[in-house]
């Protein structure tokens, strides 16, 4: 009865571990990218594209209901690919455009080609923005609130579906 | 400006979020080497590693750190191999008492 009682046992934590360690394999163990939902964005300086003096401190409070943060470069692949989508969006959303680590040149001919979907643009030459705001391969994309939380965050480029989510959010 | 010790066991210490699995010391990525750029200005201003790492997890996730910190969650995780250690002890105490008997 004794080693009946053993077996029985050892098989059952067996089996426990199997099921733990499949179901962890199975996981996806990549960054979480909701860290930081429902959190108020961190606060950054925006220094224009455009004109060095001119500054944008993000979160704004209290002026609009929701407002897009867009982490691109000229040089990106996927941010070219999800452009025309920001271009769909914005009548929709302000959006706030960071310019990771590109030329001036280089954006503005991209964006004289493709279309200009961004309320402002600012530099971030060295990347440290984008460490500041959490992202970590471009492009990546915020929907912020009035109260500067934010309440979506998307990791690559937006596609249909995504598009149709962020509509639905900010009705 | 070379690498103080503590900086490099900062950097062992936190995943390289596009490589495989490498840390930071280890990676020349662009994202390693700018977040590097990032910890080490805030070495300069003074901040203590608890700091650094809480600035990191915030933003990244506690899967950031390779030492996972020690929290409810992480609690079982740390604590596992000890209980595995005093739970193997106890099924075998008997052998053990038998061998140290010897």
């Amino acid at each position: 009865m004794k080693k009946q009682f053993k077996i029985f046992l050892l098989v059952s934590i067996i089996a426990i571990f199997f099921v733990i360690f499949y179901y962890s394999l199975k996981a996806n163990n990549k960054n979480n990218p909701n860290v930081m939902l429902n959190k108020v964005l961190p606060t950054i300086e925006l220094i224009s594209f455009t004109n060095f003096n001119l500054r944008q401190v993000l979160p704004i409070i209290n002026k609009d209901k929701y407002y897009l943060i867009n982490i691109w470069s000229s040089w990106c692949v996927p941010c070219r690919e999800e452009h025309p989508i920001l271009i769909k969006l914005k009548d929709k959303i302000k959006i706030y455009g960071i310019n990771y680590k590109d030329k001036k040149t280089n954006a503005t001919s991209f964006l004289n080609e493709l279309g200009n979907p961004f309320y402002f643009i600012g530099s971030d030459k060295d990347g440290s923005v984008a460490i500041e705001l959490g992202a970590y391969g471009i492009p990546e994309t915020y929907v912020v609130n009035s109260k500067g939380l934010i309440v979506f965050k998307h990791v690559g480029p937006l596609n249909k579906k995504i598009y149709l989510r962020i509509i639905e959010l900010i009705k | 400006m070379a690498s103080s010790e503590r900086e490099i066991n900062i950097y062992k210490n936190i995943r390289c979020l596009v490589c495989q699995g490498q840390s930071l010391n280890d990676s020349n990525s662009d994202f390693a080497v700018d977040l590097k750029k990032v910890i080490k200005k805030k070495i300069i201003n003074k901040e203590t590693d608890r700091e650094i790492y809480k600035y990191l997890t915030e933003r990244y996730g506690d899967w950031i750190l390779f030492s996972p910190p020690l929290k409810k969650n992480t609690l079982l995780l740390w604590g596992f191999p000890l209980i595995a250690l005093v739970g193997g002890v106890f099924i075998l105490r008997k052998r053990l008492v038998f061998y140290l008997k010897q």
